[in-house]
């Protein structure tokens, strides 16, 4: 079982960091800046079965005009990258995924808070976080350093995806 | 009934009427079926509704195509343009390939080859050309959604390998999507076609899913069909499961079996190229049969020459021969004589291994072999010369009668059929008329010789006998003698000598008596005898008498040649003769001379003893003012000058003696015994410098009168008052005994060669200063010697000191102590 997933976030939010340690990979950084997306495998071992997430990392980008939305056709999921010291990428993750969502409708995601072990520039307030979990979103706060909560995140969201 | 009727189903019977009249009213039945047709075909299975539509809408096309074709024209349009104008590119790609690759074949080898085959298979040239200049093989298929960019399937050949194609697939798409976006094409076919070096990825776009071949070659154009019919195939069977794809490809398993298909797709190389093993191997086996063939031609070429040199040799008679199998066989008779066939061998290139002779020996009667066997048999003396004649051999010359005996027997032995040996020709010699012929060989050899002059000469009862004259200087007849088998002790000679007036004669006589400087140059010229050169004029004069005394009859002296030796040369002679003079005196070393612009210039080492250069010059005829000489004094270590240097600083007194002894110095007498230990320290000295100074015969002087006096001398004291230099006139007798005492020691001595001093030491009391003590004592030998001398003692043999207080004689604090000690001391010294 195969499924393509997008990674969206803005610019240096640490998405391709996220992944480098956890995933399968061929194809050098430079795709992304050439090409403007880079493909990783992540294979999650579920209960009931193995999901391959084809996971689909596009260029970061603070500029959403320049966002290739046609590299998320296709997608069963997303993965929405914020950087937790910057709060401005939270907006920028949600006007990503709105704008996917508009073009090819609502998909699973997950919302990762990113560089948690940057904790004295953390930018986010927990009511925040609050806010948003209160609205049934899965949210994770990872660290691309320690790898904390990156497998959970990408497990929860292959269950999502499966279902 | 009715009214039952009514009330029970009235509304059900008008309801059916209305239905009915629906039915039968095909208006109102359309409109009511148009109501709910929509959503009738929506719910039918597709299937059935597609079987059942399928026949109505191929008519109606139909008929909308013979109605007005331009309808359905206008609506396929944008279907169809692309479909047409990739399919039109794609022909004529195929064109030009087809064309390039006829054009790169058409002139070469394989070109030729490819016509060959276009004519016996039928097929056009250009597809045979096609069919062996595109090599490719298909490695990998990839199945890809085309919406989600998943991968589907994927196939790949044998041993081509590829990272994770989930990776590709998703990656592949992602690029066209990056393609497609980048350049703004709406398209919907898609990118189909990447290159990069050998590979091309080749993708065909379909309604959900896009095939991507990878090929490694150069693919024939047609392969776009085969891909292509193979993903509309797939598109056929899994229309379905394609169309709902999310990520699971259970359903599409058989899919990977359309794929083989392509990935089975190639064309290979064929590796039927030129045979060039095959012809290698054949052109190796002609070569080597060729070169086989040449050589065994060659050896037997070899073979003959060799066999008909063999027969035209004299003495060889081959009776057969024959090659086989690579080896010579051949037979015949030969003479021990004639050439040995092994040795003609060397030469030719024939193989002496392969070479098999039989030869039975013969002899044969040619006359050269009957020659050769007669010359080694019957030995004949070198007189007698052997030859062949008219196929006869002939002898002739001279010979003892034995050896004619044997020669004639020879004769007759040789049989029949041989040649003829003809020795009439051969005279007999005796031995008496041989050594007259000797005798004449030497009589005429002695006429011939300067000098001589035979007078007569005879043989008689085997004894010879010679008379004449002959200069001493001639060469000797009885050595003449030798070499000629003349026996000597039958030659009686008697000469008489003479002078010769031949100018060798004269020549060698005027050598003897004018005795010639190595300058002059005597020779004979036409008869005449030459001077030439140089000399003296002294010798020039006595050259010219000798000239005027060569007497009628005689040669010629000419002694005009004979230049006067220049006053240089002679000036130069005599240097010569003084430098050789200085060079054999001792103590003179010539380090070395010159003679330059008429001066002499001559350095060296001399002794100061040795003669003087200068002096010497004195009877030389050098002219001293153009001699310049530079003389470095050294001591020569001749035992001569070491003598005389030994004379001039020993002083040896008269009774000693110096000599010298086969290069020893040898010293010899009586003499005091300081100089015996000067004479002593000398020889040390010398020794080291080689030079030898015998001592040990040296004595020392005994002289008892003198030792007696000596003693009386040394024994006597001049005693002074305290604090007086001046002897009281008690001294007075004292002093007058010692002065002649000192004189008659001082005569004596001297007569046996030996200097004697006396030294005067004045003493002082301990009484005083120091100073005043030393100073008293000094005066008191001063005074002491005045007084000797004012009574006739010669002053330079006495010699004064002051010693102060410090050689008392007696203690000084004893009781004669002071005035014993306030005296003159004397000690006599013999040198």
């Amino acid at each position: 079982m195969q499924k393509k997933i997008c990674m969206l976030g803005g610019f240096a939010v640490g998405k391709t960091s996220l992944v480098r340690r956890f995933v399968q990979s061929i194809f050098s950084d430079t795709y992304l800046t050439t090409v403007g997306v880079k493909i990783d495998k992540k294979s999650v071992a579920l209960p009931d079965k193995t999901v391959d997430l084809i996971l689909w990392d596009l260029a970061g980008e603070d500029d959403i005009g320049s966002f290739r939305v046609s590299y998320v056709r296709g997608a069963t999921g997303l993965v929405l990258v914020i950087d937790g010291t910057r709060a401005a990428t939270l907006a920028v993750a949600l006007t990503l995924r709105e704008r996917a969502e508009a073009e090819f409708g609502a998909m699973p995601f997950v919302l990762l808070f990113n560089k948690s072990d940057l904790t004295d520039r953390w930018a986010i307030s927990d009511s925040e976080i609050n806010e948003l979990r209160q609205r049934g979103w899965q949210i994770y706060l990872t660290s691309a350093l320690s790898g904390e909560n990156v497998d959970d995140a990408f497990r929860q969201l292959a269950s999502m995806v499966t279902e | 009934m009715e009214t039952l009727r009514q009330l029970l189903v009235g509304r059900e019977i008008s309801e059916l009427s209305r239905v009915s009249d629906l039915l039968d009213e095909p208006e109102q039945l359309a409109a009511a079926v148009g109501g709910v047709l929509p959503s009738a075909a929506a719910r039918a299975p597709h299937a059935q509704l597609g079987e059942a539509l399928a026949p109505a809408v191929e008519r109606a096309v139909q008929r909308s195509i013979q109605k007005s074709p331009r309808t359905l024209t206008d609506i396929l349009y944008p279907v169809f343009l692309p479909a047409i104008r990739k399919s039109i590119g794609e022909k004529i790609d195929q064109t030009f390939q087809s064309l390039n690759e006829t054009l790169r074949h058409i002139f070469t080898w394989h070109g030729l080859k490819w016509r060959f085959e276009s004519w016996r298979t039928g097929a056009s040239f250009s597809e045979v050309v096609l069919k062996h200049s595109l090599v490719y093989r298909v490695e990998h298929v990839f199945l890809i959604n085309r919406n989600s960019g998943l991968l589907i399937a994927h196939v790949t050949a044998e041993n081509a390998t590829s990272e994770d194609p989930q990776l590709i697939s998703s990656m592949l798409s992602a690029i066209q999507d990056f393609v497609k976006d980048s350049f703004n094409e709406k398209e919907q076919s898609g990118l189909d076609t990447i290159r990069f070096g050998e590979l091309r990825l080749w993708s065909e776009v379909g309604p959900f899913a896009t095939l991507v071949a990878v090929i490694r070659g150069n693919p024939p154009e047609e392969l776009h069909e085969i891909v292509r019919d193979v993903l509309f195939r797939i598109h056929d069977e899994y229309s379905q499961a394609l169309e709902q794809f999310d990520g699971d490809s259970s359903q599409l398993i058989g899919v990977e079996t359309q794929l083989q298909t392509c990935v089975e797709l190639k064309q290979e190389d064929s590796n039927q190229g030129f045979p060039w093993l095959v012809t290698a191997a054949v052109l190796l086996i002609l070569i080597a049969a060729g070169g086989w063939f040449f050589l065994s031609w060659q050896s037997g070429q070899r073979w003959q020459a060799y066999v008909s040199r063999l027969a035209t040799q004299p003495g060889i008679i081959v009776a057969e021969q024959k090659v086989s199998d690579g080896q010579f066989y051949i037979a015949g008779l030969r003479d021990p004589l004639s050439a040995d066939p092994q040795s003609l061998l060397s030469g030719t290139e024939v193989d002496p291994a392969r070479v098999h002779s039989q030869w039975q020996f013969y002899q044969s009667l040619e006359p050269e072999f009957v020659l050769k066997r007669l010359t080694a048999s019957l030995a004949p003396p070198d007189t007698v010369r052997l030859s062949i004649v008219d196929d006869r051999i002939v002898a002739e010359g001279e010979a003892p009668d034995t050896w004619i005996d044997r020669a004639r027997s020879a004769a007759r032995q040789l049989s029949a059929g041989g040649p003829e040996f003809d020795i009439s020709k051969v005279r007999d010699v005796s031995p008496e008329a041989r050594a007259a012929e000797h005798w004449q060989a030497y009589v005429s050899r002695l006429e011939t010789q300067p000098g001589i002059i035979v007078a007569e000469q005879r043989i008689r009862d085997g004894q010879f006998y010679i008379a004449g004259l002959r200069d001493p200087l001639a060469a000797d007849p009885q050595a003449l003698l030798s070499g000629t088998e003349v026996d000597p002790a039958r030659v009686h000679s008697q000469w008489q000598f003479y002078q010769s007036l031949e100018p060798e004669f004269v020549l060698k006589r005027l050598t003897a008596s004018l005795y010639p400087p190595d300058t002059v140059r005597l020779s004979i010229v036409d008869d005449r005898i030459v001077a030439e050169g140089e000399a003296p004029d002294t010798w020039i004069d006595r050259a010219r008498a000798a000239a005027r005394q060569l007497s009628a009859g005689g040669p010629e002296f000419d002694i005009s040649k004979v230049r006067d030796v220049s006053p240089e040369a002679r000036a130069a002679e005599h240097w010569q003769h003084y430098v050789s003079r200085l060079e054999a005196q001792p103590g003179i070393i010539v380090a070395q001379q010159a003679a330059r612009g008429g001066h002499f210039y001559i350095s060296g080492l001399r002794d100061p003893l040795a003669a003087d250069p200068q002096a010497l010059l004195s009877g030389t005829e050098v002219d001293p003012a153009r001699v310049h000489s530079q003389w470095q004094f050294y001591q020569s270590l001749d035992p001569k000058f070491v003598v005389k240097r030994l004379t001039a600083s020993l002083t040896p007194p008269k009774s000693v003696r110096l000599s010298i002894v086969q290069g020893r110095i040898v010293v010899v007498g009586e003499a005091p015994a300081a100089w015996i230990n000067r004479a002593q320290a000398a020889a040390e000295q010398l020794s080291e410098d080689g030079v030898v100074l015998d001592v040990s015969q040296l004595s020392e002087l005994s002289l008892p009168e003198l030792n007696r006096l000596r003693e009386a001398i040394q024994a006597t004291d001049i005693f002074f008052n305290s604090g007086k230099v001046v002897p009281g006139p008690e001294q007075t007798p004292v002093l007058d005994r010692l002065a002649d005492q000192i004189k008659e020691f001082a005569q004596s001595a001297r007569k046996s060669g030996i200097t004697a001093r006396f030294m005067l030491t004045g003493h002082s009391d301990g009484t005083g200063r120091e100073t005043a003590n030393a100073s008293i004592s000094a005066a008191r030998a001063e005074t002491v010697r005045a007084l000797l001398n004012k009574r006739g003692v010669a002053p330079e043999l006495l010699l004064v000191r002051g010693a102060g207080t410090f050689e008392p004689v007696v203690p000084e604090n004893s009781q004669t102590g002071s005035s014993t000690n306030r005296r003159v001391s004397i000690t006599v010294n013999l040198d």
